[in-house]
């Protein structure tokens, strides 16, 4: 059989590394993550010349604690914009879940269970309440056909609705144990930081290397090339906003180790800086183009500039504001720097 | 027509409506092995359904559909693939931010070896490889790299659609408007690999509007009207004016 070509020229020449300093300096300023490194030394740099105690093992340490409030958030998060779709209700389901696994492990604690138990049941109950929202969001989706937007709006709602009804609105438990379990560090690194990023790592992996990694980015890609292929589309998505809802949940159970207690309210508004984090770490809202690494320079970015202000003595209602910068200016860059891959 | 042999792939008396829309009303056809059977009809005429029904994407309202004599019920794409099945569909195949060989191997991806594979991990290199490999050998070449299929023309894109349904079909070939948005001299490399594939004793479903391409390649065509066949004919018998009047319905059929 003959070789027929049907490209339509010869392959143009791969952008030669040496010879051509330009497109090589080009080709290192488009890359997403090079320009979330810098503005993060640069961000460091400044929060340090202001005070030097920035960089102290314990503020570093307090650092990790509240990125490890965000990340598990922005990580589910992730999966689901680049399925092509959104979870809204991850900052709600945090704080129910937080409020049901305070309840759980209130009896435990009074009657002097041990820790270690105490913290396993939490956890349990924990996943077990943000798997059942997300599988109440894929079911919206799924039988309601709901779009994702408007089901998880719902389950917002819901979520933190039920968790001021069942805690009247106050934080459940008082549990020091969990509190000094949250404060336990190796250095600057709680272990609870460390648990975390072991959860951020499998998930980081999974979603660039695995096949069902490659599954997501195909849907949000084209659903119905996905569904052509043979790849069954509303099962995975199912499993997405599980894996989020169960995110959520597990950081519910952060937070519970945070406060020694389940706070109603602990995750409210996580939602929108989870998705600043995907969105500062170059992953479009549209679905499909990002990586992980992105959105954990995007968590990692918010949670300086945040706890930066507060070490420079600026009041707390500026975070919101700062935030909101970090959101434009990198979701600009991004704009600037697809429209200038557009002109080249 | 009558054929004594058995056909590869036969629907029969197929009816599929969209609401109060009939878009398929008692259509039966069949196709054989080694055969390039053209499927031709105007806008509206009920192509693009069938091929959806044939590939399992939708279901028929009422009728039957045999592969290799035995009846079948898809309930997804997934079964026609495990059959044998391969589709192109118009426009719509491929995902556009994943690389060649990603697309090439999407659904049925290569795990790593060993426990990593267990887990889900995938050979990618591997894929990337044996994807150009495989495009190569049913005759479609395209630049080695790591581009996502939205950075290569829009030629290169169909190309590649195509060499991934005749690289992994082992029956049948449904090919909806395969040689859309191609150049003159594409679209004879494209229907080169289609010859090739039938030579090898693939059944090919050839949808076009081009007629011209369907008088060369086609060894039979159905004509499809408002969602009815009107003609089941040996290409032989048609020639571009006769063919257009068919689907057009200013010459009446008997």
């Amino acid at each position: 059989m003959a070789m027929s070509s049907v490209t339509e020229q010869p392959a143009p020449p791969a952008t030669s590394p040496a010879g051509r300093p330009a497109s090589m300096l080009r080709s290192v300023l488009s890359n997403q993550n090079v320009l979330l490194v810098v503005a993060l030394a640069i961000l460091v740099g400044y929060f340090y010349s202001r005070d030097s105690v920035f960089i102290s093992t314990s503020e570093i340490a307090v650092l990790l604690t509240n990125f490890s409030t965000l990340i598990l958030l922005a990580v589910g998060e992730t999966y689901v914009i680049i399925s092509g779709g959104i979870d809204l209700s991850v900052g709600a389901t945090c704080g129910f879940a937080g409020v049901v696994g305070a309840f759980a492990m209130r009896g435990m604690v009074s009657s002097h269970d041990s820790e270690a138990l105490v913290l396993i049941v939490g956890t349990l109950v924990c996943a077990a309440v943000g798997i059942g929202i997300g599988l109440v969001n894929a079911a919206l989706m799924n039988w309601a056909r709901l779009v994702p937007f408007v089901a998880t709006l719902a389950t917002l709602g819901a979520a933190s609705g039920l968790a001021l009804v069942l805690s009247g609105g106050v934080p459940i438990g008082s549990d020091s144990s969990a509190l000094g379990i949250g404060a336990d560090r190796a250095g600057p690194f709680p272990y609870m930081f460390l648990v975390v990023f072991a959860i951020v790592v499998i998930c980081w992996l999974y979603l660039q290397l695995s096949g069902y990694g490659r599954y997501n980015y195909a849907i949000g890609s084209n659903a119905f090339a996905a569904r052509a292929a043979g790849i069954n589309v509303r099962r995975h998505l199912t499993s997405v906003y599980v894996l989020s809802g169960l995110l959520a949940g597990l950081t519910g159970m952060v937070f519970y180790i945070r406060l020694g207690a389940g706070a109603p309210t602990s995750g409210d508004g996580f939602e929108l800086i989870a998705i600043a984090a995907v969105v500062i770490g170059g992953v479009s809202l549209f679905g499909v183009s990002g990586r992980l690494t992105g959105t954990i320079l995007g968590a990692l970015i918010l949670t300086v500039v945040t706890s930066g202000l507060i070490i420079s003595n600026v009041s707390p209602n500026w975070n919101q504001v700062a935030v909101a910068i970090c959101i434009a200016a990198a979701a600009s860059l991004q704009a600037l720097r697809v429209l200038g891959r557009r002109q080249s | 027509m009558t054929d004594e042999r058995q056909p590869l792939y036969e629907a029969r008396h197929i009816d599929k409506n969209y609401g109060s829309v009939v878009a398929l009303s008692d259509v039966s056809v069949s196709l054989y092995p080694g055969e390039v059977l053209g499927l031709v009809g105007d806008n509206g005429a009920g192509k693009s359904t069938l091929v959806k029904v044939l590939s399992g994407v939708h279901n028929p309202d009422k009728g039957e559909l045999f592969l290799d004599g035995t009846e079948r019920h898809w309930k997804s794409p997934h079964d026609t693939i495990e059959a044998g099945v391969e589709t192109l569909y118009q426009d719509s195949g491929l995902a556009p931010d994943l690389t060649i060989g990603s697309n090439v191997f999407l659904g049925r991806e290569k795990p790593k070896p060993g426990l990593l594979g267990k887990l889900g991990f995938l050979a990618q290199k591997e894929m990337e490889t044996e994807a150009l490999a495989d495009l190569e050998r049913v005759g479609i070449t395209v630049p080695p790299s790591k581009r996502t299929v939205s950075q290569l023309s829009g030629g290169q894109r169909q190309a590649v659609a195509i060499g991934r349904a005749i690289a992994w079909a082992r029956k049948v070939i449904i090919l909806d408007e395969p040689t859309n948005h191609l150049g003159a001299r594409q679209a004879i490399e494209v229907l080169s690999v289609i010859q090739a594939a039938k030579e090898q004793g693939l059944g090919v479903i050839f949808i076009s509007h081009t007629l011209p391409h369907v008088l060369q390649i086609t060894d039979r065509v159905v004509v499809l009207r408002l969602g009815k066949v009107v003609r089941d004919a040996p290409t032989s018998e048609f020639d571009a004016e006769s063919l257009l009047g068919t689907i057009t319905g200013l010459l009446e059929t008997t």
